[in-house]
């Protein structure tokens, strides 16, 4: 009670102090009663529930209290202010102030009512004149509340804008408002509702799609101000995308089944419209938003509530992200509109390359969907050589062949379809891996490769399932395609290598086409020679096949593998009119299915050619050899040398003989060198090329390009080449000059032995005139016998004279055209031909010669 | 109340008043004593303000009474 008491004095006290301050000796005596009225109101204020709104905060109310004198440019006063405050907080015991918060709370809420009213007053003083007068009372109340509003919301409180007082503002805003009703026609609520109907397409009640303008405007009838009007365009160019979007959707799953619009095209409209309902999800959010009344900016201000209604400018806010995206994805709709498949995929791909992570966020998404189907493709061509692509959409393109061009036409890339994240040389790869599965399966009738390929899955970390792969795991891609090229490959190898022996039919090939089995070559050119030397139509190729048989039994090819030798046939190229044996004749080697994709027929014709140029070097070798057992001292040419009174006769012929076994010696020298340079330098250098690359080739293109160097190298250095072309026409003709050389040889020396013999005779018969000649020698030169020696003279002269023409001839020839020969040779490009000169040159006695 | 107190309570007032010049409040010593005796016995500081604040108005407007139709706060 006594504490009552107490408080109620203080209280008394308190009022007479605040309301008498000034006046105070005066004011003691004369106006007791006055106080009585205050008194009351004070209790009456002091009774109330009136709280302070912020939360009991000591440190925050110094804080402000701070941060108040800074603001005001006091910031000595500041520092003075939390010096003291320092010292009241650490005081302590009895008597110190308790409620510290409290006091501070109250200087500063009375502080803050001085100056609010020193400003005021001067406010009201300045511009009482020009705008209207508020009562001093109700904006102090105002005063009060709004300061409290601001109170209640930041903690510790700070002062709102304290020079311009809020009413100012407010009746400037509702004035405002005012003006922007009686302008505009129709309300902003309206209006948005309108726009997000044009958002999703459907016309509104005042927005509505202008076909003239193309895009969404407001009609022109319509009263709104020309920002409202702007704002409204800009907001519905998402309407005019949206209806571009859907327009593309609705036509392409429209004509799905009909026209081919590729399972691309269907999983990026499925794609878009994912997109598309996300978007109407954000619609239908704003839609229920827009429901709320747009309140006017002073309610907003005031009452706090920030609200989730929608204006057209907050709507300008929302539409920010939807409209990059739509814009992007009608972007995408007009640029793929006409592409299909890998087109098409490489088409957004190429939009993806943005720095925006937004954009690359959305396009990496889109293009995961867009590019399933294609990475579903190259998976299972990979994996199981099957093209299941009903719509021409990957960049692989398979075309019906006959089995053995399989590997080189049934399947190609298809440029236009490859998207550009898929590197040509991947491509490559993943074309090749499906086209050997391919191989392995139609040429090899091999079934050994499915195993490969699941364990080149398992590898790859992926399952043979479907959807294994996605866009952007190009790193995934590369290490399936390479697991899969790397055991499929393999097996392609195996396969060929073992199964159908690559190496065996090559090293067959090398041996009888290219002649490289000697002993075989040998007899097959001693036994078939006399049969080509016939004219070419009167030979039976079914003899030669005999012949073939027995050159083969009688060397040691027998030993070969018997389905080697099966391969080997004779083949009679078509022939012309004069054409001999010789020119015709060839031997062929049968390579099946899958040996054919390898040995292919214009493979085997340049095989062809090899064998003929190599056929004819051989018969000239042969022919040579053969002049030789004509030439070689024997019985008749030492009796050339003996004769002693037949010198006058044979005598001539010691000298023709003679030349012949030089012109025969060049000859010689020219051919072994040329036999030795093919079969050592050529043939099994190559060969032995062949064979690393063989061993090396890890894939069936790999192989292929070899032996396709293999076999161009030999072109090449054996002067079949077409860079060569002249210089092996001079080398036929050596080839004929030296064949015309062995007629010869063989005319002379017959010639001669027939001379011989019928000296011998006449010697023997003592000059008789016998015509005892024997029955069978049916030559001239028989019958000359008994025309007597003279007459042998005569005509052995003139034989000889004949003789040494041709043969002076065929020298000069041979010499000229071995000299054009030599001549161009160093001309050639191949290093190993120099080589050739310069075993043919070795002693330089050809240089020289022509340098005389 | 020992001399200790007294003196604690003397020095805490003239903190507390030199505070208040700080903050321009306008109240003299006497006052403030009294405001903060109030306010230590639990009184709502901002009654307390709203108490200042009014009746140091009253004087220039003691003609006319503040209308009773005030409403609370």
């Amino acid at each position: 009670m006594a504490d009552q008491l107490q408080t109620l004095d203080l209280v008394k006290e308190l009022v007479y102090r605040l309301v008498v301050p000034s006046d105070r000796n005066s004011a003691e005596q004369n106006q007791p009663p006055d106080l009585e009225k205050p008194l009351k109101y004070a209790i009456r204020i002091l009774n109330s529930r009136m709280t302070p709104s912020v939360a009991a905060d000591e440190s925050a109310i110094v804080e402000s209290i701070k941060r108040l004198l800074v603001n005001e440019g006091k910031s000595s006063d500041a520092l003075t202010f939390a010096d003291m405050y320092m010292k009241l907080s650490m005081k302590s015991g009895a008597g110190t102030i308790k409620n510290r918060w409290a006091v501070l709370y109250l200087l500063k809420v009375i502080s803050e009512d001085c100056r609010k009213e020193k400003s005021s007053h001067l406010y009201t003083s300045t511009s009482s004149n020009g705008l209207p007068l508020l009562t001093n009372e109700t904006d102090n109340l105002r005063f009060f509340k709004s300061q409290k509003t601001i109170d209640s919301k930041g903690k510790g409180g700070i002062l709102m804008v304290s020079k311009d007082p809020e009413s100012i503002r407010e009746i400037a805003i509702r004035e405002f408002a005012d003006l922007v009703t009686e302008e505009t026609e129709v309300p902003e609520d309206a209006l948005v509702r309108d726009v997000l109907f044009a958002c999703q397409g459907i016309d509104g009640k005042y927005v509505k799609f202008d076909s003239h303008l193309d895009g969404y405007a407001l009609s022109d009838s319509l009263i709104v101000p020309r920002a409202t009007r702007i704002m409204v365009r800009k907001l519905c160019e998402l309407g005019w995308l949206f209806r571009k979007v859907k327009n593309y959707i609705f036509e392409s799953m429209e004509q799905f089944p009909a026209e081919d619009v590729g399972t691309v095209g269907q999983a990026f409209c499925a794609a878009l419209q994912d997109e598309l309902s996300d978007y109407y999800k954000l619609l239908a959010v704003l839609e229920t938003q827009s429901l709320h009344p747009i309140p006017l900016v002073s309610e907003m201000a005031s009452s706090g509530h920030s609200g989730n209604y929608l204006s057209l400018r907050r709507l300008a806010v929302w539409f920010a992200e939807p409209m990059v995206r739509m814009r992007l994805m009608a972007v995408l709709v007009d640029s793929c509109r006409v592409l299909r498949g890998g087109a098409m995929a490489g088409a957004i791909h190429v939009h993806a390359q943005h720095g925006d992570p937004m954009i690359q966020d959305f396009m990496r998404r889109l293009l995961r969907r867009v590019c399933s189907p294609l990475f579903e493709m190259v998976r299972s061509w990979v994996l199981e050589g099957e093209l299941d692509d009903i719509f021409a959409e990957f960049f692989v393109v398979g075309q019906p062949v006959k089995a053995e061009s399989l590997w080189q036409e049934g399947y190609r890339l298809h440029g236009g379809m490859l998207p550009n994240f898929i590197s040509q040389s991947l491509a490559q790869r993943i074309l090749r891996t499906g086209k050997s599965i391919n191989f392995l399966r139609v040429c090899c009738e091999d079934q050994g490769w499915a195993e490969a390929a699941s364990e080149a899955a398992a590898a790859a970390g992926t399952t043979t399932m479907r959807g294994g792969l996605g866009y952007g795991e190009t790193d995934a891609l590369e290490t399936l395609v390479s697991e899969a090229a790397k055991r499929i490959d393999k097996h392609l190898m195996d396969v060929i290598f073992k199964r159908y022996k690559f190496r065996e039919h090559c090293l067959a090939i090398k041996r009888y086409l290219l002649l490289g089995q000697g002993d075989f070559v040998q007899y097959l050119m001693d036994i078939v020679g006399p049969e080509l030397s016939e004219p070419a139509n009167t030979i039976s190729s079914f003899k030669l096949a005999g012949l073939l048989e027995s050159a083969i039994r009688s060397s040691n090819a027998q030993y070969d593998d018997p389905d080697v030798l099966d391969r080997l046939r004779v083949k009679m190229m078509p022939h012309g009119a004069g054409d001999r044996g010789w020119d015709v004749f060839s031997l062929e080697y049968s390579a099946r299915v899958p040996l054919n994709t390898i040995f292919t027929e214009s493979i085997m014709a340049r095989y062809l050619r090899i064998f003929n140029f190599l056929w004819k070097l051989r018969r000239v070798e042969h022919a040579l050899i053969g002049a030789w057992k004509i030439m070689k001292p024997n019985f008749i040419s030492s009796a050339l040398f003996a004769t002693k009174d037949g010198s006058s006769v044979m005598s001539q012929f010691v000298w023709i003989s003679r030349r012949c076994q030089v012109l025969w010696n060049e000859m010689n020298h020219f051919v072994t060198n040329l036999q030795y340079y093919i079969m050592f330098e050529v043939l099994e250098v190559s060969w032995s090329q062949f064979l690393e690359e063989m061993d090396a080739a890890r894939d069936l293109d790999d192989l292929l390009a070899a032996h396709e160097k293999y076999l161009n190298a030999i072109l090449e250095k054996s002067l079949l080449g077409e860079a060569s072309l002249h210089i092996s026409k001079v080398l036929f003709v050596l080839f004929d000059l030296i064949l015309r050389f062995h007629g010869l040889v063989d005319r002379l020396y017959e010639g001669i032995r027939e001379l011989q013999s019928s000296l011998w005779k006449n010697d023997s018969r003592g000059r008789s005139k016998s015509k005892l000649k024997s029955n069978n020698e049916v030559s001239k030169s028989g019958q000359l016998i008994g025309e007597g020696r003279k007459a042998l003279t005569k005509f052995a002269g003139e034989f000889r004279k004949k003789m040494g023409e041709e043969l002076d001839k065929i020298a000069k020839d041979y010499s000229s055209s071995l000299g054009r020969f030599l001549a161009e040779l160093p001309v050639q490009l191949n290093v190993d031909l120099k080589f050739l000169l310069f075993r043919l040159d070795f002693t330089e006695f050809y240089s020289r010669l022509w340098a005389m | 109340m020992d001399p200790e107190a007294e003196r604690n309570a003397r020095e805490s007032l003239d903190l507390a008043f030199h505070m208040s010049n700080i903050l321009v409040t306008g109240l003299d010593r006497h006052t403030l004593s009294i405001l903060v005796a109030l306010s230590e016995r639990g009184f709502n500081p901002e009654a307390l303000a709203a108490v200042v604040k009014e009746l140091r108005r009253e004087p220039p407007s003691s003609a006319a009474p503040p209308p009773s139709s005030r409403p609370k706060p």
